[in-house]
């Protein structure tokens, strides 16, 4: 690696941001939600999103290695400044996308990190770190993601081999015992946590391919599967027909392991590390927001962008954790075309880039001849 | 300085008056005698840093039986009649002054306008010993003094090839000091060089007593707590620093020299790793990890466990806890923030008092303060413990203390405010400062992000010498090969005749 290179995002942090990173979107409010809808099921559901999510990812891997450039320098030269205008629509989409996981972190603080009650601004201290993130560049979640391999692995880890003296597998069994219908509403309901590509788009649209990326980002992308699913099983393990009620999974999972139960909650230490994390997850919507729509305006102030759009998101937070569920369930009934149409949009790539870069052969072999 | 002469006058009087006009410090000394047909010729010097009895036997006493008139060349006749080995001519009357004031002695004859620079300089300086801060159980114990000639003899005895080069700039309007950049021809990263050169030579600045002074122009981040460059005060560790790609900087009565670029990492290794088995340095490098992670989040998980998440603390821990701050006048937070307080005090006074006070300070800190603070009912004895080893874990990471402190009463700050959130979130956001920042194009986590596993190999775990076979990637030296791989296998084949 050299100094330049060190700048710019390369595959393997995308694969690290695909294994350790995207998986704590799943492991709060998801497995909860999948348990209530699937029950024993809750593998199914969450399976069809990572098959789906692998296939756009794939399609989308494609069109990155189509060519040297990066994918968002292609879509400037094909589409000059009408390009602010897909730059704008995703800042939108990232700041409403943000909002879901805003309100289970709040949530989660509080239930997790005090015993007392807490201040109604307590919350409000984690806007000032997000609009921090926010005026970073691209090459902040590339290094975060690098740490992350240390940052989730241990503790993950840790708290999945904790809880499975707890665990009974037998809980999941049979499979398919649910009707096909109650996985499918897990399905629809739980889209905005599963949805992974648009995570992944900011990052592989900067990405400059090389040989192997994809084979990297893939297989990081299918590992963090692999822990998700692996997570599942164990929650459900763990706490089977209760496990609707259990907000929060990966701070109860391991609760309950004996060595530790005797003398307290160290699996705190653990859930702390993860939240290390997980702070900075929750965040990164809205720093896509806040870099997308600098992108857009090119003469924008980047720190004046980022106060604007985290104030925005806390005052959201601070009005509507009271309708916490009326929002969610909006979010899960009503907004599902909306993230399944953002998850569709990166295969139009697919063709736009096919056609450029077949263009481009046909030039070069015309000069040839 | 502006209204300086170009040349000296023919007239030894007028001369010597003009030196006496510009030096009239009372240190500047002068020595007049005659040569053997009576020509005048003076001696200035700065007293107590040259060596008069040289000057005396070797300059002085042969010119005295020297005939000048009759002499072709009398400047040559001077050059050759005065035995002392390091003599050079100077014309101009500005180069006189700055000799004369770094501890040479200008020689002045009657009836020449050239002067003669005799290199006398014989500065006080302590004896080499070992470094206070940078103790080393196994390992060479020189450390760096306040001379740079020292300094860069101390270097060149351990590499012993043209490749090292020194370069040498004068930075401090008045204090002209001497400040030499260190490299490895071929092995240092030229264009970092050639910054650093470039930076050095921007300093404006009047005087430069210290090392630190450098260290704080060159940072890009002045107004971070997180240093930019790294230091030491021993040779042999600046050598191997030197030897992995990076650039040197002595500084002229500074014994801390300046290695760039500078990585965290940096702070956890110890000379010593590299004297004992790998394993075992692996083994003290994560428990310096951890002992920093302790001493930075102990007092603030402490302080939030009790104002916000008590099942933070096992229950018969919490219990005793309870039982002993069940009648503190002071809330948890204000408790541990006046123990840490006591601490820092503390130890500021120690390391500024003379040694026997400081002896009784600690006696009167120790069990006075500690002791009848807590029978008092002022404070608690978990507090005091939990500060005491705080402070101790801090001190296994000797160049981080100074940032670790300032960390430990961020963390206690907010955990005091918003509890273990408050800790969690603080931590995200020094990660997320952390990997943003840069000095001299590297990354301060490197090689952790950007990951270079290439490099992890002497991070926290720390290889067997043969498998360090190229520098580390993240200096970007043009000569990567450390242990050609033919050493390696002659290593390994030793090792194996040897069974």
């Amino acid at each position: 690696m050299t100094i330049t290179q060190s700048k710019e995002l390369n595959g393997r942090q995308i694969a690290f941001f695909s294994a350790f990173i995207l998986p704590l979107f799943k492991l709060a409010e998801v497995p909860s939600l999948l348990a209530k809808f699937a029950k024993g099921d809750l593998l199914l559901p969450a399976l069809l999103h990572f098959v789906l999510q692998t296939a756009i990812l794939c399609a989308l891997l494609y069109c990155a290695s189509q060519s040297q450039e990066r994918i968002i320098d292609r879509l400037k030269k094909r589409f000059g400044k009408w390009t602010s205008v897909f730059y704008l629509v995703y800042a939108v989409y990232f700041l409403v996308y943000a909002l879901l996981p805003l309100l289970d972190l709040e949530k989660f603080v509080y239930a997790v990190f005090y015993d007392t009650a807490p201040t109604l601004f307590s919350f409000a201290f984690f806007f000032f770190f997000s609009a921090f993130l926010c005026v970073k560049g691209m090459k902040t979640v590339g290094r975060v993601a690098d740490l992350s391999l240390f940052l989730f692995v241990v503790p993950f880890l840790a708290l999945l081999f904790a809880s499975l003296a707890e665990a009974d597998f037998t809980n999941l069994s049979p499979l398919f015992e649910q009707p096909f219908s109650s996985s499918f509403s897990g399905f629809f309901y739980t889209l905005p946590h599963f949805s992974d590509v648009t995570l992944l788009l900011p990052l592989v649209l900067n990405l400059r391919f090389e040989k192997k990326d994809g084979v990297k980002i893939t297989a990081g992308y299918l590992l963090g599967a692999l822990f998700t699913l692996a997570f599942l099983a164990v929650f459900y393990g763990v706490y089977s027909t209760v496990a609707s009620r259990q907000h929060y999974a990966f701070s109860k999972i391991a609760q309950y392991f004996p060595p530790l139960a005797v003398i307290g909650r160290v699996d705190l230490i653990l859930v702390y590390l993860l939240c290390v994390l997980l702070f900075f997850a929750t965040a990164l919507p809205l720093f896509y927001s806040v870099e997308f729509t600098a992108t857009a305006l090119t003469k924008g102030n980047k720190l004046i962008l980022s106060a604007t759009v985290n104030f925005g998101a806390f005052l959201f937070v601070l009005f509507c954790n009271k309708y916490y569920d009326r929002i969610y369930s909006f979010f899960g009934n009503a907004l599902p075309p909306l993230f399944i149409a953002f998850n569709l949009f990166p295969l139009l790539f697919l063709l736009l880039n096919l056609k450029k870069d077949k263009s481009n052969k046909e030039k070069l072999y015309a000069q040839i001849s | 300085m502006n209204k300086l002469p170009q040349a000296l006058s023919k007239r030894l009087s007028e001369n010597a008056q003009l030196l006496k006009k510009l030096l009239p410090s009372e240190d500047i000394l002068s020595y007049a005698f005659q040569t053997e047909d009576n020509i005048d010729c003076i001696l200035f010097y700065a007293d107590g840093m040259v060596n008069k009895e040289l000057l005396g036997t070797l300059v002085a006493r042969p010119l005295s039986a020297t005939e000048l008139k009759n002499a072709q060349t009398k400047e040559r006749e001077v050059l050759v009649n005065t035995r002392f080995p390091e003599l050079k001519t100077v014309e101009n009357p500005q180069d006189m002054l700055k000799e004369i004031l770094d501890g040479n002695a200008l020689l002045l004859v009657d009836g020449f306008t050239t002067g003669f620079i005799v290199g006398a300089k014989l500065l006080p300086v302590r004896a080499i010993m070992e470094p206070p801060t940078d103790i080393a159980v196994k390992g060479p114990r020189e450390g760096f003094i306040e001379d740079i000639k020292t300094n860069m003899t101390l270097i060149r005895k351990r590499l012993k090839t043209p490749d090292l080069r020194f370069e040498t700039l004068r930075v401090g309007k008045r204090s002209d000091t001497a400040v030499a950049i260190c490299y490895l021809e071929g092995t240092s990263n030229k264009k970092l060089k050639d910054e650093l050169v470039a930076k050095i030579k921007k300093i404006s600045v009047d005087v430069i007593p210290d090392s630190s002074y450098i260290s704080a122009f060159l940072s890009p981040h002045p107004h971070s707590f997180f240093r930019s460059v790294g230091t030491t005060e021993k040779p042999d560790i600046f050598t191997a620093k030197i030897a992995e790609g990076r650039v040197g900087i002595l500084v002229d009565g500074s014994p801390i020299a300046i290695t760039a670029p500078y990585t965290l990492t940096e702070d956890f290794q110890s000379s010593e790793d590299y004297f004992i088995s790998p394993f075992m340095a692996t083994i003290f490098r994560a428990l310096r990890f951890i002992s920093l992670f302790v001493a930075i989040m102990l007092p603030a998980f402490y302080v939030s466990a009790q104002l916000f998440k008590a099942q933070l603390v096992p229950l018969g821990l919490a219990l005793t806890i309870a039982s002993s701050v069940r009648e503190l006048p002071l809330s948890p937070a204000l408790e541990m923030f006046v123990v840490l307080f006591l601490l820092e005090t503390l130890k500021e006074a120690s390391i500024r008092m003379p040694k026997y006070v400081g002896m009784s300070l600690s006696v009167v800190g120790a069990l006075v303060l500690g002791e009848t603070a807590v029978s008092a009912g002022f404070l608690s004895t978990p507090a005091i413990i939990i500060v005491a080893f705080s402070g101790i874990c801090l001190y296994t990471v000797p160049n981080f203390v100074e940032t670790g402190s300032i960390l430990r009463w961020l963390f206690l700050l907010v955990a005091g405010g918003l509890g273990p959130f408050g800790i969690v979130l603080l931590s995200t956001l020094l990660l997320v400062y952390l990997v943003t920042l840069e000095a001299f194009d590297t990354p301060i986590l490197a090689p952790f992000a950007p990951l270079t596993p290439h490099d992890l190999r002497d991070a926290v775990v720390k290889y067997d010498m043969q498998s360090l076979t190229t520098r580390p990637k993240i200096f970007a030296s043009p000569n990567k090969t450390r242990l050609k791989r033919s050493a390696k296998k002659d290593i390994q084949n030793k090792g194996e005749n040897a069974k």
